[in-house]
């Protein structure tokens, strides 16, 4: 009887040890700072179309490495707010620039991050993207962009979002800054 | 007077709609001559062979939750699905064991036991990102039955012989299969600089022109001495 609750003392001691080594280890952390991104700027215009891109850092404050598997901008626009445009979004980040809309799997180590960098395509569904867009602006549209990415690290796999939005009068300040805009913000 | 020579070979990207050896003949048939040997990275003849796994394939136990822990954290085993995909791969009573003693074994100064004793899949495993897109958020496990895969090799395109290794820029080259009357030793040393390159160039191939040429010379010398 005494080894045997010898043996369960022991396993309990164990099991208490392990749980404080992990949780003292703890795991990474990821946060994607959307409240201090920059501000849209207009990229490219077409007849059709105009592109903006800001940057949004991103910092893994955990006290593990962790890996973004996956990460990209889900833009919100359904054409009950608002049917004058098209919308499409990527994101890459600017130590890997590309085109494709694939994000590479990259580990961040703990006490690091990056800075990505979202661009959005509005195409005009009628007509030319500059109506288009006072009319979004008249309208007084905002959209919300959310960051979704997926996270692996010690702990298995998760999916979160942070949301910035894009509203009417940073396109605005960015078409007039192009000198594209045609209207008065 | 021919002189080792390492001569990497680009390829698309394969995947397990490929066969390796098909592929090898393919890039290289134009390159090889009697005296070379071809070595190719593991990694893509276990991606030819379909041992890749997403994340959210796996099915994660407690143990491999707490494993995983006790590895550090540069290691493809210290995420849970790295420790996951050993576990499946080895059993996961004999990664426990393996743990245990390895730990152990460090206490008194010993490294290495753990991987020593968990099974060959244990430095094998390559976490997500350790390889390139569209692979980059899979684990990729060590390839099946690597001698005959490097026999095949050397089968069919005649050459003096033919090697699976595992390179990496950290200076660390494993052969994990090779054809006959190879020195895996000897490979891994010469490999050690990594002429595979990093995975966005592509080169999944190497051959190591004038192999068997060099080696007749340095056993000359040395019967000569």
């Amino acid at each position: 009887m005494e080894i045997l609750v010898t043996i369960v003392i022991i396993a309990i001691i164990m099991a208490v040890a392990v749980w404080l080594f992990i949780a003292k280890q703890g795991d990474a952390d990821f946060e994607f700072k959307v409240n201090e991104r920059t501000e849209f700027k207009l990229v490219d215009q077409t007849e059709k179309t105009a592109t903006f891109s800001c940057e949004v850092a991103f910092i893994n404050k955990g006290s593990q490495d962790g890996t973004i598997m996956d990460a990209f901008p889900r833009h919100l626009l359904p054409y009950e707010q608002f049917d004058g445009v098209e919308v499409n979004s990527r994101m890459e980040l600017t130590t890997a620039l590309r085109t494709d809309n694939y994000f590479e799997a990259v580990i961040i180590p703990k006490g690091t991050g990056g800075i990505v960098i979202v661009t959005v395509t509005f195409t005009a569904k009628t007509g030319n993207i500059k109506d288009a867009l006072q009319n979004l602006y008249d309208l007084s549209v905002d959209m919300p962009i959310d960051i979704v990415y997926q996270i692996v690290a010690r702990t298995p796999w998760y999916i979160h979002k942070a949301r910035m939005i894009m509203n009417c009068d940073e396109i605005n300040r960015a078409m007039q800054a192009k000198g594209t805009a045609k209207w008065e913000g | 007077m021919a002189e080792l020579e390492l001569k990497p070979v680009g390829t698309r990207i394969l995947t397990d709609k490929d066969n390796i050896v098909d592929m090898i003949e393919k890039y290289t048939k134009e390159d090889i001559g009697p005296d070379d040997v071809v070595s190719v990275a593991e990694s893509v003849v276990a991606i030819t062979q379909g041992r890749v796994a997403r994340p959210e394939d796996f099915k994660v136990c407690f143990l491999a939750k707490i494993l995983c822990r006790f590895v550090p954290q540069k290691g493809s085993l210290s995420s849970v699905y790295g420790m996951q995909s050993l576990m499946d791969a080895e059993g996961k009573w004999r990664v426990l064991f393996a743990m245990i003693i390895g730990m152990f074994a460090k206490i008194v100064g010993k490294n290495g036991v753990f991987y020593e004793l968990a099974g060959s899949h244990a430095a094998l495993v390559d976490d997500v990102t350790g390889t390139m897109p569209p692979f980059d958020k899979c684990l990729v496990y060590g390839p099946l039955e690597a001698n005959s895969v490097a026999e095949e090799i050397k089968r069919r395109l005649g050459c003096y012989g033919a090697a699976v290794a595992d390179v990496n820029d950290l200076k660390r080259a494993l052969v994990v299969g090779a054809s006959s009357g190879l020195d895996p030793k000897k490979l891994a040393h010469i490999l050690i600089d990594n002429p595979f390159g990093n995975a966005s160039q592509r080169t999944p191939i190497v051959i190591i022109k004038n192999y068997a040429a060099v080696e007749r010379r340095t056993e000359n010398l040395l019967s000569i001495e």
